[in-house]
């Protein structure tokens, strides 16, 4: 199964020599973590540390929803089938995508936070970043599999774009990243507590207390294996029809 | 053992027969399958590189059948799709580099020693360092051609070869192919430039809705057909034919005949045109090509078939 780390060096050279979509990358979610962190009107104690769990996971959830435009790309225009006909393992191509994908969602994290401590958020022990990373790393592989096996069963990039906005915005505003759940309207409540990025926001907030979020860990492990099978199964049925 | 053999190898897409009970029999040579839009080729060539389940029949390669060793099979094929694709973000070496890792080779010396040898053998070495977007169609291709051969398939199977590309490119892959063959590979491919088929497939196969219509070498399907008339005329042709003629089809804004004995029937063809009052400008006599037996076997219906294709094109993107 060493060939998925190939995929993951083809992906990562094409990425780097897109200078524009490194800078995007890395630029958009400090743009949203400035102005949500300083410019909305501050009613917590310190309003960044509460904002910013959800800036990473939304960084995360964008960034993942990517694998199933990347997959798509491989699809139309042509790689998918000449690595389809290759001698190496079929899912190596879906890991490959996946771990790429994941990497690059953590590295953007890493930008995240690091500007949430130069603009003034608390600096947490080394273990408690270590546990923010395994929680997003989590639910990188969960959303990243989740595109691609969207992407498997839809036809072109129009189709696929119109499920990533359909997807995002919304899960967004119906989760914990901008208001806690016990500030929100009963009927979003409602949306928030079954949404899976309720589970990785808060994750990530009560292992900024200290707290393990054994509850939130598990859903995650259960929603990515889930996806992860579904995605295996898509996969297979499409490359042996 | 026969390195594509296949057994009343069929495929139906819902009520649609896209390929019927095909028959191959292919071994040591370059064999160009024919045949208009939408008339199948596709769709063969992702069944015997394994990218399509057969729904009956059966199909080795290499003496592995497709569908119960696909793996195996993996292993002694390289395919080349018709769509270009190749990293342009990266360089010609490294494009070679990473499929040469896919095809498991291990070893960095050898790895390197194949790669040194796939781009030697597709004269790609002078631009190896290059990124791939500065080159050439041709060389685009030419890149895919030496990707696949980093392993060193025993078969090779190439879908419309040299779509796109410029007289002195198509050339020079088809010589390249040639001399692939001459190296011991066996060369399936599929495509639409008739003059290039008459002159480099070893044995062609025209596929008309599925099925194979003829099978040989170019000379012997020619050999069907003893001389072609053209005559340009101001456009019209006239309702009866002489005995002995058979109207194949237009090229170049003449009217095409085929005839056991041109010359001899000429007059009376012209005659025919007179009595129509039909004013002919000039009229030829010369030996077939190969593009006579295609048009005169998949007929003109031939352009019939282009909203199958485009509907088979897109369940074959659909299915990846």
């Amino acid at each position: 199964m060493y060939r998925f780390a190939t995929y993951v060096w083809r992906d990562t050279i094409r990425w780097k020599r897109a200078p524009l979509n490194v800078l995007s990358t890395l630029v958009m979610p400090a743009t949203w973590l400035i102005f949500m962190g300083l410019v909305m009107p501050v009613k917590y104690d310190n309003y960044l540390d509460f904002v910013t769990p959800g800036i990473l996971v939304l960084t995360m959830l964008t960034s993942s929803l990517g694998a199933g435009s990347s997959i798509m790309f491989d699809k139309t225009l042509g790689y998918l089938n000449k690595f389809l006909a290759l001698p190496s393992p079929r899912e190596s191509i879906l890991i490959g995508k996946i771990v790429f994908i994941t990497i690059r969602g953590l590295l953007q994290s890493t930008v995240i936070l690091i500007i949430s401590i130069l603009i003034g958020a608390t600096i947490y022990p080394i273990s408690t970043y270590i546990g923010m990373y395994l929680l997003l790393t989590l639910f990188g592989i969960s959303i990243s599999a989740l595109g691609t096996t969207v992407a498997l069963y839809l036809d072109n990039h129009d189709s696929y774009a119109a499920f990533q906005a359909f997807v995002s915005m919304p899960l967004y505003f119906a989760s914990t990243a901008l208001i806690s759940l016990d500030e929100m309207p009963t009927a979003l409540r409602y949306i928030a507590e079954f949404n899976p990025l309720t589970y990785a926001i808060d994750g990530l907030r009560d292992i900024a207390k200290g707290i393990i979020p054994t509850f939130s860990i598990c859903f995650l492990i259960i929603l990515a294996i889930l996806i992860m099978i579904i995605c295996s199964w898509k996969f297979r049925s499409i490359t042996i029809g | 053992m026969t390195d594509i053999f296949t057994s009343k190898l069929s495929k139906s897409y819902e009520d649609v027969l896209a390929v019927d009970s095909l028959d191959l029999r292919i071994n040591g040579e370059i064999y160009g399958l024919l045949g208009p839009n939408g008339s199948g080729k596709t769709t063969t060539v992702s069944m015997l590189t394994t990218l399509l389940s057969p729904s009956s029949g059966s199909a080795q390669i290499c003496g592995h059948d497709v569908t119960t060793e696909p793996k195996a099979v993996r292993k002694c094929i390289s395919y080349v799709p018709q769509y270009m694709a190749v990293d342009i973000r990266l360089t010609g070496r490294e494009n070679i580099d990473f499929y040469a890792k896919l095809y498991g080779i291990r070893d960095k010396t050898e790895r390197k020693r194949r790669v040194n040898y796939a781009l030697d053998i597709m004269d790609l070495n002078e631009r190896a360092d290059d990124l791939t977007k500065t080159y050439s169609g041709g060389m685009q291709r030419r890149l895919e051609l030496a990707q696949a051969l980093t392993h060193q398939p025993k078969v090779l199977f190439l879908d419309e070869p040299t779509v796109g590309l410029d007289v002195i490119a198509r050339k020079m892959i088809w010589e390249h192919i040639s001399n692939l063959k001459k190296s011991g590979i066996t060369i399936f491919v599929t495509t639409h430039q008739m003059e290039e088929a008459e002159r480099y497939c070893d044995r062609v196969g025209i596929l008309k809705k599925g099925v194979v219509i003829k099978e040989g070498t170019p000379s012997y399907l020619k050999s069907a057909l003893k001389s072609i008339i053209t005559i340009k005329s101001d456009g019209k042709m006239p309702n009866i034919l002489p005995d002995n003629v058979d109207f194949i089809g237009n090229e170049n804004g003449s009217v095409v005949y085929a005839s056991d004995n041109g010359a001899d029937i000429l007059p009376s063809l012209i005659k025919k045109y007179d009595e129509a009052g039909i004013h002919v400008y000039s009229s030829m006599v010369r030996d077939p090509t190969l593009e006579d037996i295609y048009l005169m076997s998949v007929g003109t219906e031939a352009a019939d078939t282009e909203q199958f294709n485009r509907a088979q094109i897109r369940r074959i993107i659909m299915k990846g």
